[in-house]
């Protein structure tokens, strides 16, 4: 187990590594100028050289990559060429925004799609099994934005039972705080919800026919016992594997839904200094992203190896 | 608003079909009468009854800015709201469209012209405690001057200079008849010394109604009622969050669901959307008798070919149904466009000889012009990837193709689009420009100076002695008459050298609930009414809430 875990974070290192190479040259890859975005009319010979100067963009890449990770160790990641917000705090700002969207969408997500699936599962084809199948299938077929956009028409602009845009921070009280964030969560979560049920399901049905199962039901178990007790737990590896996916894709992925809902996470600030061609910006959100979704993965893999230990040997 | 344009498409990606919509249609229900809960005096944005103070609201913006120093910060809509909010500036536009002292006592001209004498109002205290001073102010006006980005807008000034405590001067080296209009905009907003000194865009220091609490760019801005503020009894709100809402279905959806509390719009559907719903007040700037709006239109680059060619420039023109497309996207109600002055501007000419459409005469003109360029007109026309507008340039591709023009339309990132649009490295751009209260503000974006190099603020690069010599005539005479055949002759020229398309008038619209009061009904310090809203622009220092 420890060889295990020691040779995954050497893996995690390295990847991080790549990764901020990558997040580092991204910039670089990007249509235009960033000196022309962000001097504007103000682009003379004169302001160009100095604000090259004062990037360290006229370095060579190596240097303005060294320059770059070092500022990074020490926890200065820049400021916003345009709105002069350090990037760090732009992350601090969002990153809470994305961790509470993706916990309680994907709690809500678990919460219907397990039981779902232990239902179906247990008699495939039948009845239930083909309602909920269909209804996820269809679930899936509807895009982020239309649901949000019903759940805002129905929940906010008729009812009045949540707010219709902006996050309000746990400091500033739990109740608004989950009103803030429960439309934009069950946005995120509806598409979850299908996936992850289709896949427990398929898992469930084939766990089921396995001679242990077998050997339970000649016990006498219930049902309900063996479904959670000996199935769940073996069937519970794609859903996972699954979710690790979902999960970290959703750090940037939820872009959409922050967009309608005005919820300035990672995804919406990422894209925005994308297309103002903030450079440090930009910079830092997709490092702090790519290292989320290598983190969540790993994490992911790690409890693999725990539901199941042939996964540690393989 | 005239050096905020360039950013103001950065954030406002609407339509210039749609922004105009809505508040021709806010005209339309003015016509009908007010809406049925309202009574029957009552006049949206203007409030009834004795004011209330206390409460704080919510404001839904349709765009960020990207900081708060004058000099530096590009502001658009979005950023003249914030800055009257924790700003003033020298002087202020009231309601005829004249501009009256402000933060100044008087705005005093020599004989001529050349030489303006700004005496300052006594006992005015930035928030920081610092007082308002002759100092401070040359320190802001010095700063704008050494800013390239609104340098531009004060060459003609030749020196600032203290003249006493609360006494400046400024000096130009030719007439200007416009600096008191200019000191209504974005170079008329003084902030402390220590914000100066220290360069900070983050952190407003001003002497206006609210003071700086928070920002966080992309979430909120956050500001408190000034308690020392110099006007009397202002302002009536404890407090303001703005927040910026970019979607538009979101920012109206915010509204009706009581998240925010007022809320500005350049879409007509959200406005077609609001103005039967009894439980909200519409108001536009279309009814605006003063100044001059955001013209929506095609911004030709004449520098490059085929659009060099005038007869190319001829045959597009002719071949763009302004009508057609105001039918198909406008909802019926945005007022179409075919000079750069609204109708009822005296700067706008009888007749300016602008193409009418005209599918067969742009059919002949093409077929002329073709052999010129390799046999076939090419054209590369670009916008904003949002859906409205492409739905739009898909139409007007439409119509040029019909005309016999190879029409390639193309998305292009915002930043993009404006370093495009600076740089001439377009050929037919959608534009959103020309919001003024004097047509003087717009000298940049129309005079021969500006016309060419690298960086060029007049877009279509259309260089035209004739204009230039009727925009200096425009802004060196005071004499209205001689003014009015100046502007009439820089629109005529337009008309005839074709830099713009011209599409529709542009007109923004504010929409609030109805325990929202006097949103749109300003008054300045001697009673006078001010200018209430313009460009999605407007003033919350006597912004009150209802029972």
């Amino acid at each position: 187990m420890r060889r295990y875990a020691t040779t995954r974070l050497v893996q995690l290192v390295a990847i991080v590594f790549l990764i901020s190479v990558l997040a580092f040259l991204l910039v670089h890859l990007l249509p235009g100028d960033p000196t022309v975005a962000i001097l504007g009319p103000n682009d003379t010979p004169t302001a160009r050289h100095e604000l090259l100067a004062q990037l360290g963009l006229n370095h060579s890449l190596p240097l303005q990559y060294w320059t770059w990770l070092k500022n990074i160790v020490r926890g200065n990641l820049g400021a916003s060429f345009l709105t002069k917000q350090t990037v760090t705090n732009a992350i601090s700002v969002a990153a809470p925004i994305d961790l509470e969207l993706i916990v309680v969408s994907q709690l809500m997500a678990f919460a219907v799609a397990i039981p779902l699936a232990l239902v179906a599962a247990r008699r495939p084809n039948k009845i239930f099994d083909r309602l909920a199948t269909t209804s996820t299938f269809g679930l899936l077929s509807f895009p982020t934005f239309v649901v949000a956009v019903l759940l805002v028409l129905v929940f906010a602009v008729e009812f009045h039972l949540f707010p219709a845009t902006g996050f309000v921070r746990l400091s500033q009280g739990l109740v608004g705080n989950l009103k803030s964030v429960l439309l934009p969560s069950i946005a995120l979560a509806v598409g979850s919800v299908a996936v992850y049920f289709r896949l427990l399901r398929a898992d469930l049905i084939s766990t089921l026919q396995e001679d242990y199962v077998t050997m339970a039901k000649a016990k006498g178990l219930s049902t309900p016992y063996i479904l959670v007790r000996h199935a769940l737990r073996p069937s519970s590896f794609s859903l996972l594997a699954g979710a690790g996916i979902s999960i970290g894709s959703l750090f940037t992925g939820a872009f959409v839904v922050e967009v309608l809902f005005q919820l300035p996470g990672i995804g919406y600030q990422l894209v925005t200094a994308i297309n103002s061609r903030d450079y440090l910006m930009v910079q830092g959100m997709a490092l702090v992203a790519a290292i989320a979704y290598v983190v969540i993965n790993f994490v992911v893999d790690f409890l693999l190896t725990v539901l199941d230990p042939r996964v540690r040997h393989a | 608003m005239g050096m905020t344009d360039l950013r103001a498409r950065r954030y406002d990606r609407r339509t210039f079909l749609a922004t105009g919509a809505g508040a021709a249609a806010a005209l339309a229900m003015a016509k009908v009468g007010s809406p049925p809960f309202l009574d029957a005096r009552h006049t949206p944005g203007i409030g009834t009854g004795k004011p209330r103070r206390g409460g704080t609201i919510t404001i839904g913006t349709t765009s960020e800015i990207d900081g708060f120093l004058p000099s530096q910060s590009h502001f658009d809509a979005t950023g003249y709201v914030y800055a009257n909010t924790v700003y003033d500036t020298l002087t202020r536009v009231a309601a005829n469209g004249t501009a009256r002292p402000y933060l100044a006592q008087s705005v005093t001209p020599n004989s001529d012209l050349t030489s303006w004498t700004i005496t300052l109002r006594p006992g005015i205290s930035f928030h920081d405690g610092s007082p308002l001073n002759a100092e401070v102010v040359v320190a802001n006006l010095q700063a704008i001057r050494q800013s390239a980005l609104s340098g531009q807008a004060v060459r003609p000034w030749s020196s600032v200079q203290a003249a006493g405590d609360l006494q400046l001067v400024i000096d130009c080296d030719r007439p200007l008849v416009s600096l008191p209009v200019a000191l209504a905009t974005q170079i008329g907003y003084i902030v402390s010394m220590a914000q100066l000194d220290s360069n900070d865009t983050q952190h407003p220091v001003g002497t206006g109604p609210f003071k700086y609490v928070s920002w966080t760019p992309n979430d909120q801005f956050v500001v408190e009622r000034n308690p020392a503020y110099w006007r009397s009894g202002l302002p009536y709100l404890d407090g303001i969050t703005f927040k910026p809402i970019i979607i538009d279905t979101s920012r109206e959806a915010s509204l009706r669901s009581g998240t925010i509390d007022l809320m500005v719009t350049f879409d007509p559907y959200t406005f077609t959307d609001l103005r039967n719903n009894p439980n909200f007040q519409v108001v536009s700037d279309l009814g605006q008798k003063t100044g001059q709006p955001t013209m929506g239109f095609v911004c030709l680059n004449t520098t490059a070919a085929p659009l060099s060619d005038l007869t190319v420039r001829q045959a597009l023109a002719h071949a763009t149904n302004s009508k057609e497309l105001v039918k198909l996207f406008g909802a019926g109600v945005t007022p179409v466009s075919s000079s750069l002055f609204p109708v009822g501007s005296p700067y706008r000419p009888a007749h300016n000889g602008y193409p009418a459409y005209d599918l067969r005469k742009a059919k002949q003109l093409v077929a002329r012009a073709a052999p010129r360029h390799g046999g076939s007109v090419n054209v590369a026309l670009g916008t904003v990837p949002d859906p409205r507008q492409i739905e739009i340039f898909q139409a007007i591709q439409n119509m040029w193709t019909q005309a016999g023009v190879n029409v390639t339309l193309s998305e292009v990132q915002q930043v993009t689009y404006i370093d495009n649009l600076v740089t001439g490295s377009f050929q037919a751009y959608a534009d959103q420009q020309f919001t003024a209260n004097d047509p003087d503000i717009n000298y940049v974006w129309l005079s021969d100076t500006t016309a060419s190099g690298p960086i060029a603020l007049n877009f279509a690069r259309n260089s035209d002695p004739q204009i230039e010599a009727a925009l200096q005539l425009g802004r060196t005479h005071a004499d209205p008459a001689t003014r009015i055949e100046a502007y009439q002759t820089v629109d005529k020229l337009l008309a005839r050298d074709i830099p713009y398309i011209w599409i529709s008038r542009t007109v923004s619209m504010m929409g609030a609930s109805n325990k929202v009061q006097n949103f749109a009904n300003p008054t300045l310090p001697d009673g006078t009414k001010a200018e209430g809203f313009r460009g999605g622009a407007f003033n919350t220092s006597q912004i009150w809430l209802g029972a």
